[in-house]
């Protein structure tokens, strides 16, 4: 079972790990190169921006003239992304003299783009058309629910009210390295992964699912280049306008249902037209992909007792909190746990840390508490480390007991064989044994044999 | 040691196994307590409560609190309205954890008999509670306060110009009290009202204190405030002790509640005490004062303040608003001595009007009135007693006490208490406690003996208007060393487990450096603790600081601590637990506990009691003032012994009331060397060797004799050694009573119902 690293890493390393031929035709789309744009490091964009309309390769040399040296390291940084996403390309002459040029299909853009201004990747439809437009609030409140409801879907939970359409298949691709199932008879397990993933914040979920959608989108027979200028260009629409769904080709019409179940987009059908609402999720996916430092606002009240109140309708939050607190009472706004020692070892066997726990419980602090320096009390923090300290106390070593030696002289020649190889672990000379390591035992049954000839 | 702290187990001791079978109904009415609770409410998610159902308010927002069918209250403590809601619910319910943010309360048949006796109506508390309340109130929680209310409070006993009197507004109420045989006949009627059914109507005034009628509307505001009209008939005096026992709830099940119209008391004389001007009772010492005195009579019932929150100047006011004679008791024989100084302190009572009663002082009072200061014991003692004793308790049995002060009620085993409360006879009771911990059935004899409580403080309240000192409370994690740990495991010292885990050298380290830096670095003042008295002693001798413990006598007690007060030499003294309760330091502000009594939460509380008393300035003590913290609480526990769980569970009141214990790992400093003793392993081991010779018995407990006169009931109750004593969880009082229980003839209210048929009808619906 490969394991799945948890990064979240942002949206553009993946559009850099693309190869080449792809990336170049990802910059044929003036939406992907201007979201490439906003993604890049400042001083990155300056240059760009200073390249934009110079035609002929630039030196590093000159280049690196337009830095003071204090900021060399930046300047490296700048260029090596830029040459990661191609948009830079590099050519050494026969001088070995490094020159620069932008990449031809993103300077063109680039310059349509500021000589023209931007357009909308597609016109909203006129209102007169649509009907039940949901307010703003609405909208949010749908994404929510339907990020929810897909991570119910996702952790198996039995709490799940609605069901999803998102294929079986696809959920099995979404849950691989987030469940494990020993056999068919019992129910899958969150492993260490999922539970990290849980903990994680919504945006950072959000990057780990679209990166597993679009690595395993060549499966389903969908390029990934196409789907990830899709899902760019997505983010350039407008919140809670409708557009139809007849502007879009049938690669982009059968995944607009499956960000509809994500809750990326919402999906209306009028009389005659089918539109797509773009969420908060869907416009905030460029911006936030690149940085995921987007707050939302926190729930969760700890007191110095390990009690723990959480302002939560959400039986998702109350999934997570289970993962590591017992929870007490559920009310209709309100969520009451207790954080204790069993609930934390529970949490512990499944692989969470206890700086997991704790950077969850602050990163979603009540507002009541968020000022409060600190936002989860230090005991409580403090008792959580400690608890974890106290399950790493005791160090297994595979070892062997050695025992019935010949003579005394055997006995004591093996143990100083053994200290010499560094394997004693123990020894008792009244009764004639030592234990070894497992790993130094071979070594010792050789040195045995030998002293028996 | 598999998971490392094999000490501290997760599993629950059910701890009143043994006592259960004795006493079924008790053990019955113990779930009522939220702490008894734990075991059912902490064992995990079988038992979790799923109220989403409830119906959410448009305007939740600006309520205050959830309430749950089962009877929890959630509050939230910065919602606008808290203030009001805390005082309601304080009324109404019992508080089961109040840190922070969230509180949270239970409703018990016995706190609604509280709200009741202090003048709340069932309608008035539904309608209060769901004003407050996000969502609409659980059907299950206002029929449960219908039904517990119902007859609660309903009846009083009435004490007018000395003839007593059964009041009521609810007549038929009478009428079914009358119908009893016992309480007919004692009955006296009027000449010219012949028949049963004709009462004494006569007008009462409403609560005069309306603090909840701010939350009612304007009309139920009048309501409240009209005069109501009572319903009573007089009753024989020599009948009173029948009557109320015919009422209890294994009986009749309208228990009186008791109430002194002592402004018209013209029979007994009065006392001439008033508080001295410089004697200005706190916010909250003034309520408690309101609640028992809301409607121009006293109420009997409990006052709850933490130690140093000024118990003694509620009970010296209520003493002079009453102006009558007064039986003050206590614990031991230096807490009586404190209270008369109390008494001296707060009031204008001259000194010939206030004597002592213990066994090495036996003062009588001059005049026809006046206070006598003396202990429990003194009181109870069933033995012989010599002649000038006998005749003091001959003046105390026959007098007619205005007011019996009741200290440190927690402590007093049940059977004591009744023996005083039917050897005395008084108008009024108050009992005062810190803790009111409620791990036995013991409240329910206090609230039906002395009275409901009245009044119950926030102790994080108190800290944030600097009342009391703000504590760090810290749990120092001392590991065992290699050879005290191999002896503790063997299983020949069974016995002296608890003498090798408080021996621990580590332990001894970092209680050394505590002392050496609070003394030098700080120039605090310190008391260390210690149950065990082989422990006491060494450390003592070792440290070279006075110690005092159960045979140290009166006089060189009070010697010590005279010096420890006043002189700069002594810094550091260290108390058996003897010093537990009521012995007044205020000068200490750092404990060091080096081993407690299992996991008593009393003892624990009653402890910390003893640097609560506020230090320093009022202004620097406030919220946001200069000192943090100003006092200090050290528990050194040793790591992976037994020491662990108990001390998990000692905790756990403090905790409730928002105290945190900080956990230290790293003392002494690694860096530390020589200059603490034991460092050397030769050291060490002498002192192991020294614990294992050392007798059994020499190791374990003190044997505490309290004061001359009631050594026989101490005695043959400390050593029970039974598996809720191990577990602590019951405390050293629920021993105590379970003795009592055993002697037959003991108390007049022996006749506690057995029989689960004759259970309370309300508790025998929450068993079924």
């Amino acid at each position: 079972m490969p394991q799945v690293r948890i990064v979240a890493k942002n949206f553009m390393d993946m559009v850099a790990s693309l190869p080449t031929m792809k990336l170049d035709k990802l910059y044929e789309n003036a939406f992907i190169c201007e979201a490439i744009l906003r993604s890049l490091p400042p001083l990155a964009k300056k240059y760009v921006l200073q390249l934009l309309f110079i035609d002929i390769p630039v030196t590093a040399k000159s280049m690196e003239e337009w830095v003071l040296a204090d900021g060399f390291s930046k300047h490296k940084v700048a260029i090596d992304r830029l040459i990661q996403l191609r948009v830079l390309s590099e050519t050494v002459d026969r001088k070995k003299d490094t020159t620069y040029r932008l990449n031809p299909m993103f300077q063109l853009n680039i310059q349509k783009h500021i000589v023209h201004g931007g357009i909308l990747p597609r016109e909203p439809m006129p209102s007169n058309i649509t009907v039940r437009i949901p307010s703003l609030e609405e909208l949010d409140a749908y994404a929510i629910r339907q990020w929810e409801c897909f991570l119910l879907h996702l952790i198996s939970s039995g709490e799940a009210e609605k069901t999803t359409n998102i294929s079986p298949s696809m959920m099995k691709v979404f849950q691989r390295g987030l469940l494990s199932q020993k056999d068919d008879k019992e129910p899958p397990m969150l492993t260490e992964s999922g539970f990290q993933f849980l903990l994680m914040d919504t945006n950072a979920q959000l990057w780990y699912i679209i990166r597993e959608y679009i690595t395993h989108s060549e499966d389903r027979g969908v390029d990934s280049a196409d789907l990830i200028s899709f899902m760019l260009e997505l983010s350039f629409h407008v919140t809670g306008e409708a557009y139809n769904v007849n502007t879009l080709n049938d690669i982009q019409r059968s995944i607009i249902r499956d960000l509809a179940d994500l809750g990326l987009v919402r999906l209306q059908q009028g009389r005659k037209d089918c539109w797509f609402i773009p969420t908060k999720l869907a416009t905030n996916l460029s911006i936030c992909l690149a940085d995921t430092s987007a707050r939302k606002q926190g729930f969760v009240v700890v007191e110095t007792n390990f009690r723990m109140y959480a302002y939560s309708t959400s039986k998702l939050h109350c999934e997570i909190l289970r993962l590591f607190a017992r929870v007490e009472y559920q009310l209709p706004n309100l969520i009451v746990g207790a954080i204790t020692k069993e609930s934390l070892y529970k949490a512990f066997l499944n692989g969470i840390t206890a700086e997991q726990i704790i950077s969850f419980l602050q990163q979603n602090a009540h507002p009541r508490v968020a000022e409060r320096i600190p936002s989860v009390p230090e005991n409580v923090t403090d008792q959580i480390r400690l608890w974890e300290s106290d399950l790493n106390r005791v160090e297994m070593i595979p070892s062997h007991l050695i025992d019935e030696f010949p003579s005394r002289d055997v006995f004591e020649a093996a143990c100083d064989f053994a200290r010499e190889c560094g394997g004693l672990l123990w020894e008792s000379s009244q009764k004639m044994r030592l234990v070894v390591k497992g790993e130094s035992f071979p070594q010792m049954k050789e040195f045995l044999r030998r002293q028996k000839q | 040691m598999g998971n490392g702290d094999k000490g501290r187990p997760n599993k629950k001791f059910k701890f009143s196994n043994k006592e259960e079978h004795k006493e079924p109904v008790f053990a019955d009415d113990n779930s009522y307590y939220p702490e008894d609770n734990d075991d059912d409410y902490r064992d995990g998610e079988g038992k979790k409560r799923d109220f989403t159902k409830l119906e959410l308010k448009l305007d939740h927002a600006n309520r205050p609190l959830w309430a749950c069918a089962d009877g929890r209250i959630f509050l939230e403590t910065f919602s606008p309205l808290y203030k009001q809601a805390y005082d309601f619910l304080i009324a109404i319910a019992e508080p089961v954890c109040r840190p922070e943010s969230m509180h949270e309360y239970n409703l018990t048949p016995h706190s609604l008999y509280a709200a009741v006796s202090v003048g709340l109506e069932t309608d008035t508390i539904i309608a209060v509670l769901s004003k407050l309340s996000k969502t609409k109130l659980p059907q299950e929680m206002i029929d449960f306060i219908r039904a517990s209310t119902a007859n609660y409070g309903k009846v009083k006993l009435v004490l007018k110009k000395n003839r007593y009197f059964i009041e009521s507004p609810f007549p038929e109420v009478l009428k079914t009290l009358l119908k009893d045989e016992v309480i007919g006949r004692a009955r006296i009627s009027n000449e010219g009202m012949r028949g049963n059914d004709v009462f004494t109507v006569s007008k009462s005034l409403g609560e005069i204190e309306g603090r909840h009628d701010e939350l009612l509307n304007e009309a139920e505001l009048a309501a409240a405030a009209e005069e109501k009209e009572t319903h009573s008939f007089e009753i024989d005096p020599a009948q009173v002790e029948n009557v109320k026992q015919r009422c209890l709830p294994n009986a009749l099940n309208y228990p009186m509640l008791e109430e002194y119209d002592f402004r018209n008391d013209t029979v007994n004389p009065d006392l001439d005490m008033e508080l001295k001007p410089q004697a200005q009772p706190r916010p909250y010492q003034e309520k408690s004062l309101s609640k028992m005195f809301g409607n121009g009579r006293a109420r009997s019932g409990i006052i709850v303040l933490p130690c140093g929150a000024g118990k003694s100047l509620v009970g010296v006011s209520a003493a002079s608003r009453i102006k009558k004679s007064c039986l003050c008791l206590a614990t031991n024989a230096v807490s009586v001595d404190q209270w008369a100084f109390q008494f001296k302190l707060w009031s204008t009572i001259r000194d010939e009007q206030i004597c002592r009663f213990t066994s090495d002082s036996k003062e009588r009072f001059r005049g026809n009135a006046g206070v006598v200061v003396t202990t429990y014991n003194m009181v109870a003692f069933g033995g012989k007693r010599s002649e000038e004793s006998e005749k003091i308790i001959e003046e105390i049995r026959n007098r007619e006490w205005g007011l019996l002060l009741m200290d440190e009620v927690h402590v007093v085993p049940a059977h004591m208490f009744r023996k005083v409360i039917s050897i005395t006879k008084s108008h009024c009771k108050l009992g005062l406690t810190a803790t009111l911990v409620r791990e036995d059935e013991r409240i329910t004899d206090l609230n039906f003996l002395i009275g409901p409580k009245l009044y119950e403080a926030n102790w994080l309240d108190l800290v944030k208007g600097g009342f009391i000192a703000n504590v760090q409370c810290a749990e120092v994690w001392c590991p065992m060393t290699k050879e005290f740990f191999a002896e503790y495991l063997k299983k020949e010292n069974s016995k002296k487990k608890q003498a090798l885990y408080v021996m621990n050298p580590n332990k001894f380290r970092a209680c050394e450096f505590l002392i050496r830096f609070h003394e030098q670095q700080r120039g605090d003042k310190i008391i260390v603790f210690a149950d065990n008295l082989f422990a006491l002693t060494e450390y003592a001798m070792k440290l070279r600081k006075p110690m005092i413990y159960g045979a140290t006598s009166h006089v060189e007690r009070t010697k010590i601590l005279e010096k420890f007060k006043t002189s700069s030499d002594v810094n550091t003294i260290f108390l058996s637990k003897v010093g537990d309760n009521s012995i007044d330091i205020p000068e200490a502000n750092v404990i060091i506990q080096i081993s407690s009594h299992a996991g008593s939460r009393r003892q624990e509380a009653q402890r910390l009691g003893r640097i609560l008393r506020a230090k320093g300035k009022h202004q620097d003590r406030m919220a946001g003032g200069k000192e943090e913290y100003n006092a200090f609480f050290y528990s050194l526990v040793s790591t992976d012994t037994q020491e662990m769980y108990y001390s998990t569970k000692r905790q756990q009141f403090l905790i409730d009331q928002g105290y945190s214990f900080k956990v230290i790992t790293s003392l002494p400093p690694s860096d530390s060397g020589p200059e603490l003793s034991y460092h050397s392993l030769d050291d060490q081991l002498a002192l192991l060797s020294k614990v294992l010779s050392a007798g059994d018995d020499a190791v374990g407990l003190e044997q505490l004799e309290e004061d001359a006169d009631g050594m026989a009931l101490m005695k043959a109750r400390r050593f029970g050694g039974s598996m809720s004593k191990m577990s602590g969880a019951s405390g050293m009082v629920y021993m105590e009573y379970s003795t009592g229980q055993k002697r037959p003839g003991q108390g007049q209210m022996k006749s506690k119902p057995k029989d689960p048929n004759k259970r309370h009808h309300l508790f025998k619906k929450r068993f079924t």
